[in-house]
């Protein structure tokens, strides 16, 4: 769906052409073989996943599939973009854990 | 002659415990002032006798005095702040019993050994407390509220909770050990952060509160900025009163001064993760957005509702299907591409909200269209299911002829109750109408048996008053009838010897 969107996988747009899409995976695949760092992880709007050669030979065959090109398309072109971690603002809620035990009741 | 005075100011001090146990206003702090006057008296005039008579040397005399004076009024003392945190369960048992708090000793005698278990478990321990309480027959409040802290003890907080919980249904109070299981609540609840479950508790009056719960109870109800909440003056009062003041004076400045009190409207507001998609985004981004929103945060009925209905109006909307229409003519997809793949993202989007839904025991929301619909039918149908193989599993056992502990067959109902009470809050009235008749055959059987054969009359009471409440907000006219009848029954408990 969306974390592993063939689209996020390659690290490339939707409206991507398919040699493009070809290239692209030969060039992930060889880098993956290189032992590139940046090559072993991949954006998502859930937050960074990491990146195999058999995902990205899975992806590349998904989307020569038109059918299964439309559905990846679909979520891809339309999910948001990934967010950055923001700081939670103000103060901490104090945290009481251990509170019960420090009260009497137990472990 | 000289022991009339004892034996009444032993009874008023009763007396002023019982009554404390019953306020949650300033009358608590001056019956609190009654009983420790006259404990203060007591224990004096008890220690005064027990020297007199070892003086004389008369020590068999000064054992029986101190056993009878002095114990009733420092036992409960030392159970707290002794016993307890050495783990010495065989002493807190029978010094429990010893300070005689009611017509059924043993059973606070039990509880304060299985409390004593909770801050040093041993497998020793729970055999020991497990074989006191099996001779206990019937089953009572104190049986369960012991097999909860031995839950406990072992790190089953949450069956513990159920456990704690499931002793309101049952007619057998005994005050002494109910502020205790109280006490517990209280401070789990402080743990977990659970404020409102706390407040909630304080507002019913659900447990006899001791003055740890009172003041824990005070800290909840300021934190909410309740409108019954005490004033800075009552809170530091309450938590003078409260044991282990050193600890709780971190809760006791967090709460004072008051955080500013939440209108519901910006409460909703901050609970509300889901609209993570502006305004002008259409329907389809919009629903992604809620989606990755609901699945990666909290999940409520409010972020499951804005999910579906957002999901609801992308799969719906005309733009949706010509974008998909026209990206299938352009990738030449084959013939009913867009149905398909419509149809493909409603399964796996319902799959997923239904996942987290039954995890979170959510209802299902009141939207109409591709997602609603489906998402209603499964949660439904998963959740009847369930209900009735776990009803026709625990009568099964009877029938088989397999013999359960009395405290076996209650985890078992209450487990199917919780299952049942959270179905039936997620499934709504409909759902409710449909899983009764099950649980009413089951739970009847189960009762007239548990009261005929095994003369479990507390849990056999238990069972048919949750019936009794049940075919009520389902309106079974003959279910109620039934169950006034067996409601109506008397049932003995060691509170009436």
């Amino acid at each position: 769906m969306l974390e592993d969107n063939p689209f996020f996988v390659l690290g490339l747009p939707t409206d991507t052409s398919r040699i493009e899409l070809e290239r692209e995976a030969q060039k992930l695949l060889g880098m993956l073989e290189l032992g590139f760092v940046e090559a072993k992880t991949y954006q998502t709007p859930l937050g960074p996943r990491s990146r195999t050669p058999e995902l990205v030979r899975a992806a590349v065959a998904a989307l020569r599939d038109p059918y299964r090109r439309l559905i990846a398309e679909l979520w891809a072109r339309h999910a948001p973009p990934a967010a950055p971690v923001e700081a939670t603002a103000g103060a901490p809620e104090p945290s009481h854990n251990g509170l019960r035990r420090a009260l009497g009741w137990g472990v | 002659m000289y022991a009339l005075p004892v034996i009444l100011l032993g009874r008023l001090h009763r007396y002023a415990i019982d009554a404390r146990r019953k306020n949650r206003t300033w009358h608590y702090f001056a019956w609190s002032a009654v009983a420790a006057l006259i404990a203060t008296i007591l224990f004096a005039l008890g220690t005064a006798v027990v020297a007199l008579f070892v003086y004389v040397k008369l020590w068999w005399l000064a054992g029986l005095v101190a056993g009878v004076l002095v114990l009733p009024i420092v036992g409960p003392t030392l159970v707290r702040h002794l016993l307890v945190p050495l783990g010495a369960y065989r002493l807190a048992y029978y010094l429990g019993w010893a300070s005689r708090p009611g017509k059924d000793p043993t059973a606070y005698g039990l509880v304060a050994a299985a409390w004593a278990l909770t801050t040093r478990p041993t497998g020793t321990g729970e055999v020991w407390v497990t074989r006191k309480r099996d001779v206990r027959i019937p089953l009572g409040d104190a049986e369960v509220i012991t097999t909860a802290l031995l839950a406990a003890a072992r790190g089953d907080l949450a069956t513990a909770r159920l456990l704690m919980r499931s002793v309101l249904m049952m007619v057998e109070d005994h005050p002494m050990v109910r502020e205790l299981a109280g006490e517990w609540v209280a401070c789990d609840a402080v743990e977990r952060g659970a404020w409102s479950e706390l407040a909630d508790d304080a507002t019913c009056a659900r447990w006899p509160a001791t003055p740890l719960t009172y003041f824990l109870e005070g800290v909840a109800a300021r934190r909410l900025g309740a409108p019954n909440a005490p004033s800075a003056r009552e809170l530091w009062a309450r938590w003078l009163l409260a044991p282990k003041r050193r600890i709780t004076a971190e809760l006791r400045e967090a709460a004072i001064p008051p955080p500013p009190t939440r209108s519901s409207a910006s409460e909703a507001q901050g609970s509300e993760p889901i609209d993570a998609a502006p305004p002008e985004h259409a329907p389809l981004p919009r629903a992604i957005a809620a989606h990755l929103a609901f699945s990666s945060g909290s999940a409520s009925e409010l972020s499951l509702g804005t999910t579906v209905r957002a999901w609801d109006a992308a799969l719906s909307d005309g733009a949706t299907h010509s974008w998909l229409a026209r990206r299938a003519l352009e990738l030449d997809a084959p013939l009913g591409a867009v149905d398909r793949a419509l149809r493909e993202v409603a399964a796996i989007v319902t799959a997923e909200l239904a996942r987290i839904a039954d995890a979170a025991q959510l209802g299902s929301p009141a939207s109409h269209g591709p997602i609603g619909d489906a998402l209603g039918r499964r949660l439904r149908h998963g959740r009847l299911d369930s209900l009735e193989a776990g009803f026709t599993r625990w009568q099964q056992r009877r029938h088989d002829g397999e013999h359960h502990a009395a405290i076996d067959e209650w985890r078992e109902f209450i487990a199917l109750q919780s299952a049942y009470l959270a179905a039936v809050s997620a499934g709504g009235t409909d759902l409710r109408r449909l899983a009764f008749p099950h649980a009413y055959s089951t739970g009847t059987s189960m009762a007239a048996w548990l009261w005929n054969a095994r003369s479990e009359y507390a849990l056999s009471h238990a069972i048919s008053k949750w019936l009794l409440d049940e075919a009520l907000a389902v309106g079974d006219a003959e279910a109620i009838e039934l169950g006034h009848r067996n409601v109506g029954l008397y049932v003995p408990t060691r509170n009436d010897k």
